[in-house]
């Protein structure tokens, strides 16, 4: 298998403290990867450096063979690399249908060209077009009750499972999570779990920050252990269950 | 109705046609993007000094008002070129305020330029004229159509009218099509709208480039009927009569922005106007701006969506569709 995504030796300080150190990784084409580690051990500032939200002291980030180090997060996101965030964050005066819409990529309307010069007529095909998709997934993630509710009304739950919706509108190649099921009830986290199984079963390529270790067992192929800054392993669930290192992280973490 | 009355309604009528346009160009930039535009007045005040030394004649040097431009030119050069200058101040301002700052700190350097464009244009006074200001701007068409006073008044009601309609138009086409949708994203929240490909920054900037071009343009329609525009007429207490006509309103509804350009600027302040005289000349007129504050507070707090609360944006399902466009059509295309 390819690697997708190519992550060579990137640091990032905050300060004195060294988030993330010398962490290079990789995440082959198709793979659903997780990343755990204990807290503060630099897994989301390294996924806020994957996607351009942060800026490295250091390395390089290859994505899809080439290398977007220095691009910001909006042309990250137009090559397909797309992120959902830690807390929840939708547009809370758009309705959920307005937020997947807002997702999608290359619309004609969103142009000055489209949306003021030439008008409706320019752009009205396509929007239905995405209203149709959106709709579609709206059915997969049985949210389509919820269609012109405001985003901000919605329940926690619910955010996180827009919040997937939505990065699935911008069709993503790869798809970075970031505790996909912080803060939500049991009930609804293996809802979600299993729209990720979903997913991954689709062949999305998924690299996934995520604490609870049995979910991580039961989605990820292959899984990345970070610890104060560094990657100390990396492996099947199975394999990582009896390395010391690890259990001394989760220990001591 | 007598003529004085007459001169009053359509006064007012064209104040409130400028208040209307003034709101929706700044409800772009602060309802729909999200920016504390809180030099607004200025892209008013460029588009009225434009309009007025571009309708004037060259100053002389025996004259009693000296400025820059003078160009005599017909209308309706000066009004576009007032939105043309609008927008290229916005575009100045923008790129000084919108780029890599918070938006608490782009607050603060707008409110910073506003004040410095007022002392600006007070002591350079070979620009226009000083405090003192322009006056004596030809009305347009007035020699041409050789109306009577009031007659004329009515005509330039219905101007206003006809360009306030224009505008409408065109907000429209922001406001109703996926730009203005993408914009309301970047406003609720910047970070994800860059998460998902757009382009806050590029967002920003149209929406503050549309709004000072259509402030420019409100600004140009003003001057020319009051034929006079100084440094008073634009200190920066006036941004905030717009803004609390949008808070008042509904913050992106661009209906409840209108209705909140008539409530405030024109029905608030107009009624303070027949407040009796009390205590020190220019008292009740200080009253007003303590009015005018306390009636945004009122509203943040109690009634924060507005009169009219921006709409939801339902998309019809394929059964309803037929019904739903017929009633758009009946709307028209845009």
């Amino acid at each position: 298998m390819t690697d997708l995504l190519a992550v060579r030796d990137i640091r990032k300080s905050f300060g004195g403290v060294h988030a993330v150190d010398g962490v290079s990784l990789s995440v082959p084409q198709g793979s659903t990867t997780g990343l755990i580690g204990p807290n503060g051990a630099g897994k989301s500032t390294a996924l806020g450096v994957i996607a351009g939200a942060l800026r490295a002291d250091g390395g390089t980030v290859e994505f899809d063979g080439d290398d977007i180090s220095g691009l910001p997060p909006m042309n990250r996101a137009r090559r397909g690399l797309i992120r959902t965030f830690q807390t929840s964050s939708p547009f809370s005066r758009l309705t959920v249908l307005e937020n997947l819409l807002v997702a999608a990529q290359n619309n004609p309307g969103e142009t000055l060209l489209g949306a003021v010069l030439l008008g409706k007529r320019s752009w009205r095909r396509h929007e239905r077009e995405l209203v149709d998709r959106a709709r579609e997934l709206m059915a997969q993630f049985e949210m389509t009750d919820k269609e012109d509710e405001w985003a901000g009304n919605l329940s926690g739950g619910q955010k996180r499972l827009l919040e997937i919706m939505r990065g699935l509108m911008a069709r993503p190649k790869l798809l970075l999570l970031d505790e996909p099921m912080a803060g939500v009830n049991p009930t609804l986290a293996r809802g979600i779990e299993g729209h990720l199984e979903r997913l991954r079963h689709d062949g999305l390529t998924m690299l996934m920050i995520e604490h609870e270790l049995g979910v991580v067992e039961r989605l990820c192929d292959r899984v990345i252990v970070m610890a104060q800054g560094k990657v100390i392993s990396e492996g099947t669930m199975e394999s990582l269950r009896t390395e010391q290192e690890v259990l001394d992280a989760y220990l001591v973490g | 109705m007598s003529t004085a009355w007459q001169f009053y309604f359509s006064t007012l009528a064209i104040y409130l046609a400028v208040d209307i346009m003034a709101v929706w160009g700044l409800n772009l930039q602060f309802g729909v993007a999200g920016i504390s535009s809180f030099a607004f007045i200025m892209f008013q005040a460029i588009g009225a000094y434009v309009a007025s030394v571009l309708t004037l004649g060259p100053a002389q040097p025996t004259s009693f008002q000296q400025y820059i431009g003078g160009a005599n030119l017909p209308f309706p050069l000066p009004l576009l070129a007032a939105g043309l200058a609008g927008g290229l101040l916005a575009l100045v301002v923008g790129l000084i305020s919108l780029r890599r700052l918070r938006t608490d700190y782009q607050a603060m350097v707008m409110l910073v330029i506003s004040l410095t464009a007022t002392y600006v244009v007070d002591n350079e006074t070979h620009l226009f004229n000083g405090p003192a200001g322009l006056s004596l701007v030809p009305k347009p068409l007035f020699d041409s159509l050789g109306l009577s006073l009031i007659s004329y008044q009515w005509f330039y009601v219905g101007l206003s009218a006809v360009i306030c309609v224009l505008i409408y138009l065109v907000v429209r086409r922001f406001t109703g099509s996926p730009l203005g949708r993408a914009m309301r994203a970047a406003r609720d929240n910047e970070h994800a709208a860059a998460a998902l490909g757009k382009n806050v920054l590029a967002l920003r900037m149209t929406a503050f480039v549309a709004g000072g071009v259509i402030a420019g343009i409100s600004g140009a329609v003003f001057v020319d009927f009051i034929g006079a525009w100084s440094p008073g007429s634009w200190l920066y207490p006036e941004t905030f009569v717009y803004f609390t006509a949008i808070l008042v309103g509904g913050t992106g509804n661009n209906v409840g922005v209108a209705v909140g350009a008539l409530l405030v600027p024109i029905g608030f302040l107009e009624a303070t106007r027949y407040l009796p005289n009390i205590g020190y000349p220019g008292f009740v007129d200080a009253l007003e701006w303590v009015a005018v504050g306390v009636l945004a507070l009122i509203f943040l707090w109690f009634w924060p969506r507005g009169v009219i609360p921006e709409r939801k944006r339902r998309f019809p399902r394929a059964g309803e569709e037929r019904r739903r466009f017929g009633v758009l059509a009946l709307r028209g295309r845009s």
